[in-house]
């Protein structure tokens, strides 16, 4: 029984870590922008809801499109004012790293500051358990999280397979030039990447505020996982990451059946160091392009 | 205050040898990595051990912590490096959090989150540095070998080969140049530097743990080169400078609520690094493109 | 550029640093807490503490000049803390340094001990702190007189007697394992399962089920800061219904106010908060006026850690003597007994204190549930 409530636990888990690593590799796929502060997105979208919610008390649905709101704004206003600016001078991928890395760092300490260092959580019935058998717990949010996370999914690919924006995203990852023949404008596609980018961490945000709560360094937790299920996926994949994302939430909890729980995060790192050595390409095997 | 500023001139010694080595991989044979903070503190750990265990002598902890640092960078990097650039920095992190982790819990060793405590300080030929200064002169004169010593290996034909794996590696390939070869020895020769900065680190400090070797000193290492201009001599050591005084410097503004230091130097120096890669992503010391 | 910026920084740091320099009868004593960073919450609340001690030093005039207090920010991080006691000990010249958290503590020991400065512990409570040399004391009784006085309890009145630990993987926590494992044998109990934690985990819904599974009566947390809060709430949220037992890192607000924790049993040290003695009064009193919050017994072994140095310095001050780390050490093994919050203190040789302890209970404010006489 420990057994299935740990891969109960993982899919959960997994379900809003492969969300949150789809967002990262749908902007890393399209625009090659290694978005640091892909963790800081996932940060202030989870306090707007927190702040909003359970301090303001301001209805639900509202808490989350403001959520919404913001973490686009923010994620779009990197593109211009950030990252544009840096690819125009110089754009090598450090260097756009370390502008990232600067923004995570910036966010991080000014939520901080705003909302508190410590540790504060929505109250929520949804994050409440139920016995559905003998030892067995789920919490509502579990069943959201995975309906939540197909649902976006597949909207996700019916938008990048059916939309004229969505097909031109796709291309951009191929090769900019490319988009540029057709008469479409590489700016104005990064910034969608961003936008849709962005929004993907709400779902995962909102639910992670009631089950595990957040502290103001919440962000680079999320950022490692998301560069792991990339990575794990196969770079530009987008199910690559959503399945890696989902399989590095169930190996940490499973990891937990045999092994002591410090390991378990060691254990998700060990599987991207092995995907990288034995299997660079990832999950469905995209050769590698660079 | 005298001795205030020698220590903070110790630590900025510590971190620019730091710099300059990670500098080496990056700025010259285009690795990336993300995991220097593993051989800083395999250095210091080495050295801690072999301090506590058996002898302080410089003389022995250095090639110990040199090999094994060395030793280890080349096990990892034989079949990594096979990988290129976005996976290689993330295998490097991947690296980073295991070896935090076994950092953590080999409790025999490295003393776990509680870390090592009362390191004697260093000797040579008998002769203790328990004296800040002479301490400082110690990690002076060794950022200025290491100084010396990296730029002349760059000078040299290896570092010409180096330079031109970095630029094209196919046209290395193609020189005839044994690529892997030459990317191996210079991650050895670097991760083995790093371990004389872990060294000297834990002899100074006396206590170390895993929180100085983490991700974040990994990545404040890489924000010293790239603040400082990656690729060049004097780049990272400016770097170095810059990001380990700032935070010194900061707490000596009046007007900052108490609570808040933490935060706005944390903020200034994010702040910092944004702008900067903006302005001037050479870093301050950078020359221009194509010259390097 | 930049290195014309960093002479200007350090010319600057100078100006201050020497404008900062007060008259020679002033007493400055220096203090290492976390101010930012997860644990900032602690370092906010022995503040509150320190800043009322000094007042009233101050308004007493029992010490030749001002008393003042020198703040570092140690982020609950060993390193941060070396190179804060460094500044306080070479730049401030300081001769006493407050200081808290386990790792932090045991990190800054050895310059304690090099300079001949006295650093006092008043809220890491890893039973190593009793082991740092001379110049280290602790104003606080450590944490295997607290798990010796909640294991009895538990097995005995409560009929508890299968513990699960859930524990930080760190000098504190590894303390708390080794003292329950041997404590609670002879009384009957077991530690069916002890599940260590990395200190940067926030995810424990896999560590619920692990608990569920081992079928504890009482699960016992040794964590701290926000990471103590999340693991009530995940551990309540996953179906773990058990009693749920800490030590005194359960004595803040954060705990207080999280509907989770309500019925969860923690230890402090005992302090009376009504009891009659002047010094106790007092701090009661204005500490809930000042700060608008219940005294916690952190509170009180702040500012009994500031008040003795109070003592300690005047008495050196009457003798005509310098107060330094040497002149402090010796004065207080003189001494040896000081009237402070909660009652008289008495020093041990190894620089700790004994006290009796309390058990508490949160709902909303914590309330005292059952008191444990000093061993």
């Amino acid at each position: 029984m420990l057994l299935l409530q740990l891969i109960i636990n993982g899919i959960q888990v997994g379900a809003l870590y492969g969300l949150t690593a789809v967002g990262f590799s749908l902007i890393f796929g399209a625009t090659k922008i290694f978005h640091f502060a892909h963790g800081a997105s996932f940060a202030i979208s989870a306090y707007i809801f927190y702040y909003l919610y359970a301090v303001l008390l301001v209805w639900w649905p509202i808490s989350i499109l403001a959520s919404c709101f913001v973490v686009v704004a923010f994620g779009v206003a990197l593109d211009r004012y950030v990252y544009g600016p840096i690819q125009s001078t110089d754009g090598s991928f450090f260097t756009i790293f370390v502008g990232s890395f600067g923004v995570a760092v910036v966010v991080q300490n000014l939520i901080g500051t705003v909302f508190g260092r410590g540790f504060i959580s929505v109250p929520s019935a949804l994050s409440k358990s139920v016995e559905l058998a003998p030892g067995l717990y789920v919490a509502p949010a579990a069943g959201i999280a995975v309906v939540t996370a197909v649902a976006c999914f597949v909207g996700l690919q019916l938008f990048l397979g059916r939309t004229n924006i969505g097909i031109a995203l796709r291309a951009l990852s191929e090769s900019s030039a490319l988009v540029r023949t057709f008469g479409l404008n590489p700016k104005a596609i990064s910034t969608c990447a961003f936008a849709l980018g962005s929004l993907l961490v709400v779902p995962a945000a909102v639910l992670t505020s009631m089950t595990s709560g957040l502290n103001a360094a919440i962000g680079g937790r999320v950022m490692l996982i998301s560069v792991a299920a990339t990575i794990v996926g196969g770079v530009g994949s987008l199910r690559g990451a959503a399945c890696a994302g989902l399989l590095l939430g169930i190996a940490e909890n499973l990891a937990l059946w045999r092994f002591d729980p410090q390991w378990s995060e060691a254990v998700m790192f060990l599987i991207l160091f092995a995907f990288i050595v034995l299997r660079p390409s990832g999950f469905f095997g995209r050769v590698a392009t660079s | 205050m005298i001795a205030y500023l020698v220590n903070l001139a110790t630590l900025v010694c510590i971190n620019a040898i730091l710099a300059v080595t990670l500098n080496f991989i990056m700025g010259y044979a285009g690795i990336f990595s993300l995991a220097h903070a593993v051989f800083f503190g395999v250095g210091a750990y080495v050295a801690a051990f072999i301090a506590l265990q058996w002898t302080d002598s410089l003389l022995l902890q250095l090639p110990a912590a040199m090999l094994v640092a060395g030793l280890i960078s080349v096990a990892l990097a034989l079949p990594a490096l096979r990988v290129r650039g976005d996976y290689f920095v993330a295998a490097s992190l991947g690296f980073q959090v295991l070896a935090a982790t076994v950092f953590s819990e080999w409790k025999s060793v490295t003393g776990g989150i509680g870390g090592l405590v009362g390191i004697p300080p260093a000797s040579i030929g008998g002769h203790a540095f328990t004296d800040p200064v002479e301490f400082l002169a110690l990690a002076g004169v060794t950022l200025v070998l290491v100084v010396v010593l990296t730029a002349t290996i760059v000078r040299s034909s290896f570092g010409r080969s180096l330079k031109a794996i970095r630029d094209s590696e196919s046209a290395a390939l193609a020189f005839g140049k044994n690529v892997a070869l030459i990317k191996t020895l210079s991650v050895f020769y670097s991760t083995a530097i790093c371990a004389v900065a872990g060294v000297l680190y834990a002899d100074y400090l006396s206590f170390i743990n895993v929180e100085s070797f983490t991700i974040d000193a990994s990545t404040l290492f890489m924000a010293m080169v790239i603040v400082g201009g990656i690729g060049t001599v004097w780049g990272p050591v400016v770097g170095a400078v810059l990001l380990t005084l700032l935070p010194a410097a900061l707490t000596y503004l009046p007007f900052l609520p108490r609570t808040e230091i933490g935060s706005v130097q944390q903020m200034i120096y994010g702040l910092a690094m944004v702008l900067l890669m903006i302005f001037k992503p050479d870093g301050l010391m950078g020359i221009k493109r194509g010259e390097a | 550029m930049g290195r014309l910026r960093k002479v200007a920084v350090l010319a600057f740091s100078l100006l201050v640093a020497f404008a900062g320099q007060a008259s020679a009868q002033d007493l400055r004593i220096g203090a290492i807490f976390p101010l930012s960073g997860a644990n900032a919450d602690y370092g906010d609340l022995y503040m509150g503490a320190t800043e009322l001690a000094v007042s009233h030093l101050n308004d007493a005039k029992v010490l030749g000049g001002k008393l003042s207090i020198a703040y570092e920010d140690s982020q609950a991080l060993p390193q941060q803390g070396v190179i804060a006691m460094n500044k306080l000990v070479n730049v401030e010249k300081v001769a006493y340094v407050l200081s808290a958290f386990t790792g932090v503590s045991k990190a800054i020991s050895t310059t304690a001990a090099r300079s001949h400065t006295v650093a006092v512990n008043g809220g890491g409570v890893g039973p190593d702190l009793a082991e740092l040399g001379e110049y280290f004391w602790n104003v606080i009784p450590l944490a295997n007189f607290e798990v010796r006085a909640m294991a009895p309890y538990l097995v005995q009145k409560r009929g508890l007697k299968r513990f699960v630990l859930v524990y930080v993987d760190d000098p504190l926590g590894q303390s708390i394992k080794r003292e329950l494992e041997s404590s609670l044998a002879p009384l009957g109990g077991a530690l069916a399962e002890a599940l260590s934690v990395p200190s940067n985990a926030q995810q424990f819904s896999g560590i619920a089920a692990r608990v569920r599974d081992a079928k504890p009566d009482v699960v016992y947390i040794a964590s701290f800061g926000a990471q103590q809060s999340q693991i009530v709430k995940q551990l309540r949220d996953n179906g773990v219904t058990q009693q749920l037992a800490s030590y005194s890192g359960f004595a803040i607000p954060a705990i207080a106010s999280l509907p989770e924790a309500k019925g969860a049993l923690f230890t402090t040290q005992r302090i009376d908060w009504n009891s009659g003695d002047p010094v106790t009064k007092r701090f009661t009193r204005e500490y809930q006026t000042r700060t608008n919050r219940a005294p916690t017994a952190y509170a009180a072994n702040y500012y009994n850690a500031v008040l003795l140095f109070g003592a300690l310095a005047s008495a050196l001050q009457k003798a005509g003597l310098p107060v330094t780390g040497e002149n402090l050490l010796a004065k207080r093994r003189e001494i040896g007994t000081f009237d402070l919050v909660g009652g008289r203190v008495t020093f041990e040789k190894d620089g700790t204190i004994r006290s009796a302890m309390q058990i508490n209970e949160v709902d909303g404010e914590p309330a005292v549930v059952e008191i444990v006489a000093t061993p």
